[in-house]
Protein backbone atom coordinates (compact mmCIF):
# COMPACT_ATOMS: atom_id res chain seq x y z
CA UNK A 1 0.00 0.00 0.00
CA UNK A 2 1.32 3.52 -0.91
CA UNK A 3 0.93 6.60 1.26
CA UNK A 4 -1.39 8.16 -0.62
CA UNK A 5 -4.30 5.33 0.29
CA UNK A 6 -2.98 5.28 3.74
CA UNK A 7 -3.86 8.56 4.83
CA UNK A 8 -7.31 9.66 6.62
CA UNK A 9 -9.57 11.56 4.04
CA UNK A 10 -12.53 12.08 6.95
CA UNK A 11 -11.79 12.23 10.45
CA UNK A 12 -14.97 12.57 13.42
CA UNK A 13 -14.03 14.27 16.02
CA UNK A 14 -16.48 13.90 19.30
CA UNK A 15 -19.43 14.59 17.35
CA UNK A 16 -22.69 15.24 19.10
CA UNK A 17 -26.21 16.37 17.87
CA UNK A 18 -28.55 17.85 20.09
CA UNK A 19 -32.01 18.87 19.75
CA UNK A 20 -34.18 21.04 21.27
CA UNK A 21 -32.77 23.07 24.39
CA UNK A 22 -32.12 22.08 28.14
CA UNK A 23 -35.13 19.37 29.07
CA UNK A 24 -36.91 17.39 27.13
CA UNK A 25 -33.84 17.53 24.62
CA UNK A 26 -33.03 14.59 22.43
CA UNK A 27 -29.29 13.86 21.61
CA UNK A 28 -29.45 12.68 18.69
CA UNK A 29 -25.78 11.80 18.25
CA UNK A 30 -23.48 11.24 21.09
CA UNK A 31 -20.02 11.48 20.71
CA UNK A 32 -19.33 9.83 17.36
CA UNK A 33 -15.25 9.16 16.67
CA UNK A 34 -13.85 7.75 12.94
CA UNK A 35 -11.79 8.10 10.52
CA UNK A 36 -12.41 6.90 6.88
CA UNK A 37 -9.55 6.38 4.58
CA UNK A 38 -8.86 7.72 0.90
CA UNK A 39 -10.44 5.16 -1.42
CA UNK A 40 -12.25 3.14 1.46
CA UNK A 41 -15.72 1.91 1.16
CA UNK A 42 -17.63 2.88 4.34
CA UNK A 43 -20.74 1.39 5.23
CA UNK A 44 -22.56 2.85 8.25
CA UNK A 45 -25.14 0.44 9.35
CA UNK A 46 -28.07 1.04 12.07
CA UNK A 47 -31.81 0.41 13.20
CA UNK A 48 -34.26 3.66 12.50
CA UNK A 49 -33.75 6.86 14.77
CA UNK A 50 -29.97 6.21 15.52
CA UNK A 51 -29.02 9.33 13.87
CA UNK A 52 -27.18 8.01 10.85
CA UNK A 53 -29.24 10.33 8.70
CA UNK A 54 -28.01 13.49 11.14
CA UNK A 55 -24.55 12.46 10.80
CA UNK A 56 -24.85 12.40 7.23
CA UNK A 57 -26.16 15.76 6.82
CA UNK A 58 -23.47 16.93 9.46
CA UNK A 59 -20.93 14.98 7.04
CA UNK A 60 -22.68 16.77 3.97
CA UNK A 61 -21.75 20.63 5.71
CA UNK A 62 -26.17 20.70 5.58
CA UNK A 63 -25.89 20.56 9.48
CA UNK A 64 -23.99 21.47 12.06
CA UNK A 65 -22.63 19.55 15.37
CA UNK A 66 -23.67 20.38 18.52
CA UNK A 67 -19.84 20.16 19.26
CA UNK A 68 -17.18 18.16 17.79
CA UNK A 69 -15.43 18.37 14.59
CA UNK A 70 -15.65 16.91 11.41
CA UNK A 71 -12.53 17.22 8.92
CA UNK A 72 -11.79 16.67 5.44
CA UNK A 73 -8.45 16.35 4.09
CA UNK A 74 -7.62 18.14 7.65
CA UNK A 75 -10.09 20.89 7.07
CA UNK A 76 -12.63 21.91 8.82
CA UNK A 77 -16.15 21.30 7.44
CA UNK A 78 -19.03 24.03 8.23
CA UNK A 79 -20.63 24.33 5.18
CA UNK A 80 -21.67 21.99 2.04
CA UNK A 81 -18.08 21.36 -0.24
CA UNK A 82 -19.01 20.87 -3.85
CA UNK A 83 -15.21 20.96 -4.32
CA UNK A 84 -14.77 17.94 -2.40
CA UNK A 85 -17.89 16.04 -1.03
CA UNK A 86 -21.24 14.70 -3.09
CA UNK A 87 -24.25 13.12 -1.50
CA UNK A 88 -26.77 10.62 -3.21
CA UNK A 89 -29.79 10.86 -1.26
CA UNK A 90 -32.74 7.93 -0.35
CA UNK A 91 -34.92 9.96 -2.88
CA UNK A 92 -33.11 10.90 -6.60
CA UNK A 93 -34.17 14.73 -6.11
CA UNK A 94 -33.81 14.90 -9.93
CA UNK A 95 -35.47 18.44 -10.94
CA UNK A 96 -38.29 17.35 -12.82
CA UNK A 97 -38.71 19.45 -16.33
CA UNK A 98 -34.95 18.62 -16.87
CA UNK A 99 -33.55 15.62 -18.72
CA UNK A 100 -31.58 13.05 -17.16
CA UNK A 101 -28.58 14.50 -19.10
CA UNK A 102 -29.47 18.24 -18.19
CA UNK A 103 -30.10 16.99 -14.68
CA UNK A 104 -26.21 15.29 -14.58
CA UNK A 105 -24.99 18.79 -16.07
CA UNK A 106 -26.91 20.43 -13.23
CA UNK A 107 -24.25 21.17 -10.49
CA UNK A 108 -21.77 21.76 -12.87
CA UNK A 109 -23.85 24.35 -14.29
CA UNK A 110 -23.97 26.06 -11.37
CA UNK A 111 -20.29 26.36 -10.97
CA UNK A 112 -20.38 27.79 -14.57
CA UNK A 113 -18.44 25.01 -16.51
CA UNK A 114 -18.85 25.86 -20.01
CA UNK A 115 -21.34 24.34 -21.92
CA UNK A 116 -19.25 21.77 -24.32
CA UNK A 117 -17.39 20.82 -21.26
CA UNK A 118 -19.73 19.71 -19.04
CA UNK A 119 -22.06 18.11 -22.24
CA UNK A 120 -18.94 15.63 -22.20
CA UNK A 121 -18.53 15.23 -18.47
CA UNK A 122 -21.97 14.76 -18.03
CA UNK A 123 -22.37 11.75 -20.61
CA UNK A 124 -19.25 10.48 -19.75
CA UNK A 125 -20.87 10.07 -16.26
CA UNK A 126 -24.18 8.69 -17.88
CA UNK A 127 -22.16 6.10 -19.96
CA UNK A 128 -20.22 4.94 -16.60
CA UNK A 129 -24.09 4.33 -14.98
CA UNK A 130 -25.46 3.04 -18.17
CA UNK A 131 -27.64 5.33 -18.83
CA UNK A 132 -25.94 6.54 -21.98
CA UNK A 133 -29.49 5.67 -24.11
CA UNK A 134 -32.00 7.70 -21.40
CA UNK A 135 -29.86 10.93 -21.38
CA UNK A 136 -32.98 12.85 -23.22
CA UNK A 137 -35.35 11.54 -21.19
CA UNK A 138 -37.13 13.19 -18.26
CA UNK A 139 -37.55 11.81 -14.70
CA UNK A 140 -40.95 10.50 -15.04
CA UNK A 141 -40.05 8.64 -18.08
CA UNK A 142 -37.68 6.66 -15.73
CA UNK A 143 -38.10 3.88 -13.56
CA UNK A 144 -37.24 4.50 -10.17
CA UNK A 145 -33.45 2.49 -10.67
CA UNK A 146 -33.21 4.69 -13.31
CA UNK A 147 -33.30 7.70 -11.57
CA UNK A 148 -31.31 6.95 -8.72
CA UNK A 149 -28.55 6.37 -11.23
CA UNK A 150 -28.69 9.52 -12.52
CA UNK A 151 -28.31 10.61 -9.05
CA UNK A 152 -25.23 8.87 -8.51
CA UNK A 153 -23.84 10.59 -12.15
CA UNK A 154 -24.94 13.39 -10.79
CA UNK A 155 -22.95 13.19 -7.69
CA UNK A 156 -19.63 11.24 -9.57
CA UNK A 157 -20.08 14.37 -12.42
CA UNK A 158 -18.29 16.48 -9.34
CA UNK A 159 -15.33 14.59 -9.07
CA UNK A 160 -15.72 14.38 -5.14
CA UNK A 161 -13.05 12.87 -2.78
CA UNK A 162 -15.84 11.99 -1.21
CA UNK A 163 -19.24 10.49 -2.09
CA UNK A 164 -21.89 10.35 0.85
CA UNK A 165 -24.56 7.78 0.47
CA UNK A 166 -27.66 8.12 2.61
CA UNK A 167 -30.10 4.73 1.84
CA UNK A 168 -29.68 5.16 -1.47
CA UNK A 169 -31.49 2.24 -2.31
CA UNK A 170 -33.74 2.22 0.20
CA UNK A 171 -36.91 3.07 -1.82
CA UNK A 172 -35.93 0.38 -4.29
CA UNK A 173 -37.47 -2.79 -4.86
CA UNK A 174 -35.09 -5.99 -2.98
CA UNK A 175 -33.96 -6.83 -7.07
CA UNK A 176 -33.23 -3.64 -8.24
CA UNK A 177 -31.58 -3.00 -5.33
CA UNK A 178 -29.01 -5.50 -5.35
CA UNK A 179 -27.95 -4.69 -8.89
CA UNK A 180 -27.72 -1.34 -7.68
CA UNK A 181 -25.20 -2.73 -5.24
CA UNK A 182 -23.18 -4.36 -7.70
CA UNK A 183 -23.57 -1.82 -10.07
CA UNK A 184 -21.84 0.95 -7.62
CA UNK A 185 -19.18 -1.70 -6.63
CA UNK A 186 -17.99 -1.65 -10.53
CA UNK A 187 -18.44 1.80 -10.45
CA UNK A 188 -16.48 2.36 -7.38
CA UNK A 189 -13.94 0.10 -8.58
CA UNK A 190 -13.76 2.06 -11.66
CA UNK A 191 -13.57 5.69 -10.24
CA UNK A 192 -11.90 4.57 -6.79
CA UNK A 193 -13.59 7.31 -4.85
CA UNK A 194 -14.19 7.33 -1.04
CA UNK A 195 -17.60 6.34 -0.31
CA UNK A 196 -19.39 6.49 2.79
CA UNK A 197 -22.76 4.65 2.60
CA UNK A 198 -25.39 4.71 4.88
CA UNK A 199 -28.18 1.92 5.25
CA UNK A 200 -30.06 0.02 7.75
CA UNK A 201 -29.98 -3.54 5.59
CA UNK A 202 -27.50 -5.76 7.30
CA UNK A 203 -26.73 -7.48 4.05
CA UNK A 204 -26.12 -4.14 1.95
CA UNK A 205 -23.95 -3.17 4.61
CA UNK A 206 -21.65 -6.27 4.75
CA UNK A 207 -21.99 -6.53 0.96
CA UNK A 208 -20.54 -3.45 -0.07
CA UNK A 209 -17.94 -2.41 2.92
CA UNK A 210 -14.02 -2.49 3.65
CA UNK A 211 -14.82 -1.19 6.68
CA UNK A 212 -18.78 -1.27 8.96
CA UNK A 213 -19.87 1.23 11.62
CA UNK A 214 -22.44 -0.19 13.70
CA UNK A 215 -24.38 2.22 15.27
CA UNK A 216 -26.91 1.77 18.30
CA UNK A 217 -29.70 4.59 19.43
CA UNK A 218 -31.09 6.77 22.11
CA UNK A 219 -28.28 8.60 22.17
CA UNK A 220 -26.93 7.42 18.40
CA UNK A 221 -23.45 6.40 18.94
CA UNK A 222 -21.29 3.80 17.03
CA UNK A 223 -20.79 0.84 18.76
CA UNK A 224 -18.23 -1.07 16.57
CA UNK A 225 -15.81 -0.73 13.70
CA UNK A 226 -15.95 -3.72 11.75
CA UNK A 227 -13.26 -4.43 8.91
CA UNK A 228 -14.64 -7.02 6.37
CA UNK A 229 -12.91 -9.86 5.51
CA UNK A 230 -14.30 -10.80 2.28
CA UNK A 231 -12.13 -10.47 -1.04
CA UNK A 232 -12.72 -8.07 -4.14
CA UNK A 233 -14.32 -8.29 -6.27
CA UNK A 234 -17.89 -9.10 -4.45
CA UNK A 235 -20.11 -11.72 -5.88
CA UNK A 236 -23.56 -12.57 -4.70
CA UNK A 237 -22.63 -16.36 -3.46
CA UNK A 238 -20.83 -14.83 -0.96
CA UNK A 239 -23.64 -13.64 0.68
CA UNK A 240 -24.40 -17.36 1.79
CA UNK A 241 -20.70 -17.84 3.08
CA UNK A 242 -19.90 -18.49 6.51
CA UNK A 243 -18.09 -15.47 6.97
CA UNK A 244 -20.81 -13.67 5.91
CA UNK A 245 -23.64 -15.53 8.09
CA UNK A 246 -20.83 -14.60 11.27
CA UNK A 247 -20.77 -11.28 10.05
CA UNK A 248 -24.06 -10.58 10.25
CA UNK A 249 -25.45 -12.61 13.48
CA UNK A 250 -22.28 -10.06 14.93
CA UNK A 251 -24.07 -7.41 13.70
CA UNK A 252 -27.39 -7.74 14.20
CA UNK A 253 -26.48 -8.45 18.26
CA UNK A 254 -24.54 -5.65 18.60
CA UNK A 255 -28.11 -3.76 17.01
CA UNK A 256 -29.87 -5.97 19.34
CA UNK A 257 -27.96 -5.90 22.56
CA UNK A 258 -27.92 -1.98 22.69
CA UNK A 259 -31.07 -0.52 25.13
CA UNK B 1 -55.67 8.97 -35.42
CA UNK B 2 -54.86 7.60 -32.22
CA UNK B 3 -58.00 6.82 -29.61
CA UNK B 4 -56.78 9.70 -27.42
CA UNK B 5 -57.21 11.87 -30.65
CA UNK B 6 -60.95 10.97 -31.71
CA UNK B 7 -61.48 11.11 -28.00
CA UNK B 8 -60.53 14.77 -27.94
CA UNK B 9 -62.36 15.62 -31.06
CA UNK B 10 -65.85 14.17 -29.52
CA UNK B 11 -65.07 16.16 -26.66
CA UNK B 12 -64.67 19.01 -28.69
CA UNK B 13 -67.54 17.86 -31.13
CA UNK B 14 -70.08 17.61 -27.65
CA UNK B 15 -68.45 21.06 -26.40
CA UNK B 16 -69.41 22.95 -29.54
CA UNK B 17 -72.98 21.34 -29.60
CA UNK B 18 -73.54 22.55 -25.97
CA UNK B 19 -73.04 26.26 -26.94
CA UNK B 20 -74.73 25.56 -30.35
CA UNK B 21 -78.06 24.56 -27.66
CA UNK B 22 -77.51 27.30 -25.51
CA UNK B 23 -77.20 29.66 -28.50
CA UNK B 24 -80.48 28.54 -30.16
CA UNK B 25 -82.65 28.70 -27.75
CA UNK B 26 -81.76 32.16 -26.84
CA UNK B 27 -82.39 33.06 -30.38
CA UNK B 28 -85.63 31.12 -30.25
CA UNK B 29 -87.23 32.06 -26.91
CA UNK B 30 -88.41 35.98 -27.89
CA UNK B 31 -90.19 34.74 -31.65
CA UNK B 32 -91.66 31.40 -30.04
CA UNK B 33 -92.81 33.91 -27.38
CA UNK B 34 -91.40 32.25 -24.09
CA UNK B 35 -89.81 35.61 -23.24
CA UNK B 36 -90.60 39.14 -24.31
CA UNK B 37 -88.24 40.47 -27.17
CA UNK B 38 -87.62 43.87 -24.95
CA UNK B 39 -86.22 41.58 -22.11
CA UNK B 40 -84.37 39.08 -24.57
CA UNK B 41 -83.45 40.26 -27.56
CA UNK B 42 -82.76 37.47 -29.65
CA UNK B 43 -78.68 36.50 -30.09
CA UNK B 44 -78.68 37.78 -33.73
CA UNK B 45 -80.56 41.47 -32.52
CA UNK B 46 -77.35 41.56 -30.05
CA UNK B 47 -74.60 40.37 -32.29
CA UNK B 48 -75.99 42.81 -34.81
CA UNK B 49 -76.11 45.44 -32.30
CA UNK B 50 -72.59 44.72 -31.09
CA UNK B 51 -71.28 45.14 -34.71
CA UNK B 52 -72.77 48.37 -35.16
CA UNK B 53 -71.12 49.46 -31.56
CA UNK B 54 -67.84 48.50 -32.63
CA UNK B 55 -68.12 51.40 -35.18
CA UNK B 56 -68.96 53.71 -32.67
CA UNK B 57 -66.07 56.16 -31.14
CA UNK B 58 -67.39 56.32 -27.96
CA UNK B 59 -67.97 52.46 -27.41
CA UNK B 60 -64.32 52.26 -28.54
CA UNK B 61 -63.34 54.18 -26.09
CA UNK B 62 -65.31 52.49 -23.27
CA UNK B 63 -63.17 49.39 -24.49
CA UNK B 64 -60.06 51.15 -24.53
CA UNK B 65 -60.68 52.70 -20.78
CA UNK B 66 -61.88 48.88 -19.28
CA UNK B 67 -58.87 47.88 -20.89
CA UNK B 68 -55.79 49.67 -19.32
CA UNK B 69 -57.35 49.90 -16.14
CA UNK B 70 -57.71 46.01 -16.48
CA UNK B 71 -54.17 45.71 -17.42
CA UNK B 72 -52.08 48.38 -15.58
CA UNK B 73 -54.07 46.68 -12.49
CA UNK B 74 -52.72 43.17 -13.55
CA UNK B 75 -49.51 43.98 -14.75
CA UNK B 76 -48.67 45.59 -11.39
CA UNK B 77 -50.80 42.86 -9.54
CA UNK B 78 -48.76 39.56 -10.67
CA UNK B 79 -45.51 40.59 -10.00
CA UNK B 80 -46.07 42.23 -6.54
CA UNK B 81 -48.49 39.45 -5.55
CA UNK B 82 -45.67 36.48 -6.23
CA UNK B 83 -43.20 38.36 -4.46
CA UNK B 84 -45.08 38.86 -1.67
CA UNK B 85 -46.63 35.16 -1.40
CA UNK B 86 -42.80 33.85 -2.28
CA UNK B 87 -41.22 36.02 1.18
CA UNK B 88 -44.18 34.45 3.23
CA UNK B 89 -43.84 31.10 1.63
CA UNK B 90 -40.37 31.27 2.41
CA UNK B 91 -40.21 32.40 5.67
CA UNK B 92 -42.16 29.79 7.99
CA UNK B 93 -42.73 32.07 10.99
CA UNK B 94 -43.99 34.79 8.78
CA UNK B 95 -46.27 31.99 7.10
CA UNK B 96 -47.27 30.87 10.32
CA UNK B 97 -48.48 34.43 11.38
CA UNK B 98 -49.93 35.48 8.48
CA UNK B 99 -51.94 32.34 7.33
CA UNK B 100 -54.85 33.02 9.88
CA UNK B 101 -55.28 36.88 8.40
CA UNK B 102 -54.83 36.15 5.09
CA UNK B 103 -57.53 33.68 5.00
CA UNK B 104 -59.82 35.79 6.83
CA UNK B 105 -58.69 38.52 4.17
CA UNK B 106 -59.57 35.76 1.36
CA UNK B 107 -62.72 35.05 2.98
CA UNK B 108 -63.76 38.96 2.81
CA UNK B 109 -66.34 40.11 0.43
CA UNK B 110 -63.86 43.02 -0.86
CA UNK B 111 -66.23 44.44 -2.75
CA UNK B 112 -67.65 46.06 0.10
CA UNK B 113 -64.52 48.27 -0.03
CA UNK B 114 -65.48 50.22 -3.07
CA UNK B 115 -66.75 53.29 -1.12
CA UNK B 116 -63.53 53.46 0.92
CA UNK B 117 -60.88 53.36 -2.38
CA UNK B 118 -63.26 56.47 -4.13
CA UNK B 119 -63.23 57.79 -0.93
CA UNK B 120 -59.41 57.31 -0.71
CA UNK B 121 -58.29 57.76 -4.51
CA UNK B 122 -61.39 59.55 -5.24
CA UNK B 123 -62.99 58.45 -8.99
CA UNK B 124 -60.58 57.59 -12.02
CA UNK B 125 -58.14 55.20 -13.00
CA UNK B 126 -56.24 54.98 -10.04
CA UNK B 127 -59.14 54.01 -7.92
CA UNK B 128 -59.94 51.30 -10.44
CA UNK B 129 -56.91 49.65 -10.59
CA UNK B 130 -56.60 49.69 -7.18
CA UNK B 131 -59.69 48.24 -6.34
CA UNK B 132 -59.45 46.07 -8.66
CA UNK B 133 -55.45 44.91 -8.28
CA UNK B 134 -57.22 44.28 -4.24
CA UNK B 135 -59.28 41.79 -5.10
CA UNK B 136 -57.41 39.73 -7.48
CA UNK B 137 -54.20 39.66 -5.54
CA UNK B 138 -55.04 37.42 -2.18
CA UNK B 139 -55.65 34.84 -5.11
CA UNK B 140 -51.97 35.24 -6.43
CA UNK B 141 -50.49 36.01 -2.78
CA UNK B 142 -52.27 32.10 -1.61
CA UNK B 143 -50.44 30.50 -4.86
CA UNK B 144 -47.26 32.03 -4.71
CA UNK B 145 -47.00 30.68 -1.19
CA UNK B 146 -48.57 27.31 -2.40
CA UNK B 147 -45.77 27.34 -4.83
CA UNK B 148 -42.94 27.97 -2.74
CA UNK B 149 -44.55 24.67 -0.79
CA UNK B 150 -44.92 22.34 -3.85
CA UNK B 151 -40.74 22.53 -3.84
CA UNK B 152 -39.84 19.67 -1.51
CA UNK B 153 -36.98 20.42 0.98
CA UNK B 154 -34.82 17.45 0.11
CA UNK B 155 -34.72 19.18 -3.36
CA UNK B 156 -33.30 22.13 -1.90
CA UNK B 157 -30.89 20.24 0.54
CA UNK B 158 -29.77 18.34 -2.40
CA UNK B 159 -28.91 21.27 -4.00
CA UNK B 160 -27.09 22.86 -1.28
CA UNK B 161 -25.37 19.75 -1.28
CA UNK B 162 -23.94 20.23 -5.03
CA UNK B 163 -22.68 24.24 -3.90
CA UNK B 164 -26.22 25.89 -4.96
CA UNK B 165 -25.96 29.67 -3.89
CA UNK B 166 -29.34 31.22 -2.65
CA UNK B 167 -29.69 33.32 -5.00
CA UNK B 168 -29.41 30.42 -7.58
CA UNK B 169 -31.46 27.89 -5.54
CA UNK B 170 -34.18 30.83 -6.35
CA UNK B 171 -33.83 31.16 -10.08
CA UNK B 172 -32.71 27.34 -11.26
CA UNK B 173 -34.99 25.52 -8.29
CA UNK B 174 -38.63 27.69 -7.19
CA UNK B 175 -39.05 29.77 -10.47
CA UNK B 176 -39.01 26.99 -12.96
CA UNK B 177 -40.48 24.38 -10.48
CA UNK B 178 -43.24 27.16 -9.83
CA UNK B 179 -44.47 28.02 -12.98
CA UNK B 180 -47.08 25.52 -13.57
CA UNK B 181 -48.92 26.23 -10.60
CA UNK B 182 -48.60 30.35 -11.35
CA UNK B 183 -49.74 30.37 -14.39
CA UNK B 184 -52.87 28.59 -13.06
CA UNK B 185 -53.10 31.38 -10.33
CA UNK B 186 -52.85 34.16 -12.79
CA UNK B 187 -55.40 33.46 -14.79
CA UNK B 188 -57.73 33.57 -12.14
CA UNK B 189 -55.93 36.45 -10.54
CA UNK B 190 -56.67 38.07 -14.48
CA UNK B 191 -60.99 36.97 -14.00
CA UNK B 192 -60.78 39.06 -10.46
CA UNK B 193 -58.95 41.75 -12.14
CA UNK B 194 -61.83 42.30 -14.96
CA UNK B 195 -64.40 41.62 -12.40
CA UNK B 196 -62.90 44.44 -10.15
CA UNK B 197 -62.84 46.57 -12.78
CA UNK B 198 -65.95 46.33 -14.04
CA UNK B 199 -68.16 46.71 -10.94
CA UNK B 200 -65.94 49.96 -9.96
CA UNK B 201 -67.16 51.26 -13.40
CA UNK B 202 -70.72 49.96 -12.52
CA UNK B 203 -70.79 51.65 -9.13
CA UNK B 204 -69.10 55.17 -10.37
CA UNK B 205 -67.88 56.45 -13.54
CA UNK B 206 -68.03 58.07 -16.43
CA UNK B 207 -66.21 55.76 -18.54
CA UNK B 208 -65.92 52.10 -19.22
CA UNK B 209 -67.69 49.32 -20.72
CA UNK B 210 -69.02 48.62 -16.82
CA UNK B 211 -70.59 52.17 -16.91
CA UNK B 212 -71.87 51.42 -20.48
CA UNK B 213 -73.64 48.66 -19.68
CA UNK B 214 -74.79 49.73 -16.56
CA UNK B 215 -76.52 53.10 -18.30
CA UNK B 216 -77.74 50.63 -20.94
CA UNK B 217 -79.52 48.34 -18.34
CA UNK B 218 -81.08 51.48 -16.62
CA UNK B 219 -82.49 52.79 -19.61
CA UNK B 220 -84.34 49.52 -20.63
CA UNK B 221 -81.49 49.19 -23.37
CA UNK B 222 -81.31 45.62 -23.52
CA UNK B 223 -79.78 44.98 -26.60
CA UNK B 224 -76.85 47.76 -25.91
CA UNK B 225 -76.71 45.92 -22.34
CA UNK B 226 -76.44 42.70 -23.88
CA UNK B 227 -74.28 43.44 -26.29
CA UNK B 228 -71.68 45.05 -23.91
CA UNK B 229 -71.89 41.35 -21.85
CA UNK B 230 -71.13 39.61 -24.76
CA UNK B 231 -68.18 41.30 -25.79
CA UNK B 232 -67.14 41.02 -22.49
CA UNK B 233 -67.64 37.40 -21.82
CA UNK B 234 -66.28 36.91 -25.63
CA UNK B 235 -63.01 38.48 -24.73
CA UNK B 236 -62.72 37.17 -20.58
CA UNK B 237 -63.11 33.76 -22.15
CA UNK B 238 -60.76 33.73 -24.75
CA UNK B 239 -57.99 35.45 -22.10
CA UNK B 240 -58.91 32.71 -19.99
CA UNK B 241 -58.49 30.04 -22.47
CA UNK B 242 -55.13 31.51 -24.03
CA UNK B 243 -53.90 31.21 -20.54
CA UNK B 244 -54.59 27.92 -20.26
CA UNK B 245 -53.31 26.30 -23.06
CA UNK B 246 -50.24 28.47 -22.01
CA UNK B 247 -50.43 26.73 -18.56
CA UNK B 248 -50.89 22.94 -20.35
CA UNK B 249 -48.26 23.60 -22.51
CA UNK B 250 -45.47 24.34 -20.48
CA UNK B 251 -46.96 21.17 -17.47
CA UNK B 252 -46.50 18.94 -20.52
CA UNK B 253 -43.10 20.77 -21.64
CA UNK B 254 -41.88 20.27 -17.85
CA UNK B 255 -43.42 17.78 -15.69
CA UNK B 256 -43.50 19.18 -12.01
CA UNK B 257 -43.63 17.79 -8.42
CA UNK B 258 -46.12 14.94 -7.91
Amino acid sequence: MNQAVRTDILTVRGVSKIFGADRGSVAALSDVNFSVRRQQFVTIVGPSGCGKSTLMQILGGLASASCGEVLLNGEKIAAPRPDHIAAVFQEPWLLPWKSAQENVEFPLSLKGVAVAERRARAAAQLELVGLAHAATRLPHELSGGMRQRVAIARALVQEPDLLLMDEPFAALDEQTRTKMGNELLRIWEHSRRTIVFITHGLTEAIYLADVILVMAARPGRIVERIEVPLPRPRSIDMIGSEVFGQLRNRIWQLIGDSP
Amino acid sequence: MTRSGLQRVFVLGAQLLVVAVLLGLWQAAAPLGWVDPDTLPPFSAVLDTLWQMLHDRSFLQDIEITGVEVLVAFIVMVPTGLLIGFVIGENRPLYRTLRGPLDLLMAMPKALFLPLFIFVFGIGFAEKVLFSLTLGIFVVILAGIAAVHSIPQGLINAARSMGATKAQIYTRIYLPGMIPLLLNSVRVGLIFTIFGVLVAEMYVSTHGLGRMIFDAGEAYHLRDMLAGVLLIAVISIALSEMLRRFERLIRTRRASFS
